[in-house]
């Protein structure tokens, strides 16, 4: 069975092109646009890696991050924060609320596929 | 200042200890009422008298004549002195019966301005912030998602192995965020001309500032009018100049350095033979509405006619190329000052006959910017001080010696930078050394044609430096004085990033 994905990101376009590059990689890929309703979603459904951006609508990134850590069973879930806000700081505070990786805006395809292979265990 | 102060607390100690004038004078072995003159500030007290006084109110001396009412005495006038809290008509001039007679009251007002001053400035940073930051934060966010999904949408049709209706798809993004990266980074533009609008300088000499920028700092009417002058002259002194003497006064200059007062007579020949090419310039020109701006940017035109007939352009730019920009050689060839020379320098903006584009920057020793002519990419501070690593500041721990730079501002432009401190102390005896700090700048790329940057490795001594701390976002420079009121993005840490991924 696939590893199953979750991009948390509210740009169609990107999701449309990362979906794309994960299913290519044979990942079982979902999506959703809200922070909140991403939380929602992880505490229900079992995820192997989470791809998320920090400048979401409902709940940020960050903040989704946050109460994942807090979650006693999403706390190891490994999450790539992929966003563009990209300075020292941003990637401080990523680091901070427990993101297992960080990537900046605009990224490399084959970069992304790399890193969610090596938290999904390939 | 102190017997007024001691003459009421003499007073203040006198009525705490239950004591009446009449008392108080019999024990120190003076008359009442001359103790209520003493008491009245009318009359000085002795240091035997003091001293008898103390004892008998059972004070120290210090008490009386102590040094943190003389401070809180100089801040109420300092405060009192302050333009935005009172008009001069209006000032209050007794502080020091207010600190005598009510020192806690004058201290609480102390303290009362020093939270308003602060809240001030945060209302000035938040207001800043306010203005700018959404509308940035947003669109450089726009900017960044658009070009992230380009990019990524660019690489899949790269990559090949697509389906007709994959390959439309991906099509579609491109086009789409092509689009929409185009629409942000025009909006991103017009916020900064506009953002230059409402910037543009308010008082009489900024908007000589902006007048002298809007002309490229070069003044062709002039310049024809220098070069057509008999005698362009040749350095040496007043002798070299005889016919011009006439007229001119030499009270004032008696003593100045000889290209100072060389530049004095021609600046009097600039005011009687350029005068109606000057009126011409500065006549309706829109950057200079007032009467007091078009006077300055007249006695600015002199000026520059001046230093145009003492370094006539062409003459000036064959020997500046020649020197490579070589100030202390331009000096000796043309007998004018460092900053004379380094100012023709940036002068030399004649279409087709350029010289190497110079920024121009001059502070005295307190940070306090005397003169600023920047270039497009170096914006040069107005109101505060620079960068704590630009030259202009190093070069007075050298005075008299060029210190030199290359740095790389956050944009990733980079400038060669080069300073010297003069000495323009006046010549008189007891007088404190005034020194002046004069900095130029260039582009590295044009480096090469500057002696300046001989012998300095740009490849590995490049100093990363800002504008001002305010609007950098170097947030790790240990030279950091104050917080960025933008959150900006550091090149540097761009540069690393990319290599992270």
């Amino acid at each position: 069975m696939s590893d199953r994905i979750l991009i948390v990101e509210d740009e169609p376009n990107i999701v449309e092109s990362l979906r794309f590059i994960l299913e290519r990689a044979d990942y079982d890929v979902h999506s959703i646009s809200d922070g909140r309703a991403a939380l929602e979603r992880l505490r229900e459904q079992p995820y192997s890696v989470v791809v998320l951006d920090i400048m979401l609508p409902g709940m940020n990134g960050l903040d989704v991050l946050r109460a994942v850590r807090q979650d006693d069973k999403l706390a190891h879930l490994p999450v790539i924060v992929l966003t563009a806000k990209g300075q020292a700081q941003d990637r401080r505070a990523a680091a901070k609320v427990g993101a297992n990786s960080f990537i900046t805006k605009p990224y490399s395809n084959a970069e992304v596929v790399k890193r969610v292979g090596e938290f999904a265990g390939r | 200042m102190t017997q007024k102060l001691t003459g009421l607390k003499i007073r203040a100690y006198r009525k705490e200890r239950g004591l009446t004038q009449a008392d108080l004078a019999q024990r120190v072995g003076i008359s009442a009422p001359y103790l209520n003159l003493i008491e009245g500030n009318r009359r000085p007290v002795g240091d035997a008298l003091l001293k008898r006084i103390c004892a008998e109110l059972d004070v120290g001396i210090a008490q009386l004549d102590g040094g943190a009412e003389r401070r809180l005495v100089q801040a109420l006038e300092e405060l009192a002195a302050d333009p935005r809290i009172g008009d001069a008509r209006g000032r209050p001039a007794n502080a020091e019966e207010l600190v005598g007679r009510h020192p806690d009251w004058s201290d609480f007002i102390l303290r009362l301005f020093r939270a308003y001053e602060d809240q001030r400035q945060a209302v000035l940073a938040l207001a800043d912030r306010l203005n700018r930051d959404p509308f940035l934060g947003e669109n450089v966010h726009q900017m960044l998602t658009s070009a992230a999904s380009l990019s990524s949408a660019a690489e899949i049709l790269a990559g090949g192995n697509l389906s007709e209706e994959e390959r439309r798809r991906f099509d579609a993004i491109v086009q789409a965020d092509g689009a929409r990266l185009s629409k942000t980074a025009r909006a991103l533009l017009g916020f900064f001309d506009n953002t230059e609008m409402r910037i543009r300088s308010a008082t009489p000499s900024e908007h000589v500032d902006s007048f002298i920028l809007q002309e490229n700092n070069h003044f062709p009417a002039l310049e024809a009018l220098a070069e057509s002058f008999p005698g362009s002259f040749p350095h040496g002194g007043f002798e070299d100049a005889a016919p011009l003497r006439e007229g001119f006064s030499e009270s004032g200059h008696a003593v100045a350095a000889p290209e100072t007062r060389r530049f004095a007579l021609m600046k009097q020949t600039a005011h009687r033979i350029g005068r109606e090419a000057v009126a011409e310039i500065v006549s309706g020109h829109l950057a200079l509405p007032s009467e007091e701006s078009r006077d300055l940017a007249r006695a600015a035109l002199h000026s520059y006619l001046a230093g145009a007939m003492l370094m006539p352009y062409e003459r000036f730019l064959e020997a500046a190329e020649r020197h490579r920009y070589d100030i202390n050689a331009l000096c000796r060839q043309f007998g004018v000052s460092y900053e004379q020379a380094a100012h023709r320098l940036v002068t030399l903006r004649r279409p087709g006959a350029e010289g190497v584009p110079f920024a121009f920057m001059r502070s005295d020793v307190s940070g306090h910017v005397t003169k600023r002519l920047p270039l497009p990419g170096l914006a040069l501070p107005r109101y505060t001080t620079a960068c704590p690593l630009w030259v202009i500041y190093g070069a007075f721990q050298t005075p008299e010696i060029t210190v030199r730079l290359y740095g790389e501002l956050p944009s990733g432009d980079q400038f060669l930078f080069f300073a010297r401190a003069v000495d323009k102390t006046p010549p008189r005896v007891g007088y404190p050394r005034k020194l002046l700090s004069v900095m130029m700048a260039c582009p590295a790329s044009e480096a090469g044609r500057v002696v300046y940057g001989d012998g300095l490795d740009r490849g590995s001594a490049v100093v990363p430096i800002g504008t001002v701390c305010r609007l950098c976002p170097r947030e790790e420079c240990v030279y950091r004085q104050e917080e960025p009121l933008i959150a900006g993005s550091d090149i540097s840490d761009k540069r690393r990033m990319a290599t992270d991924i």
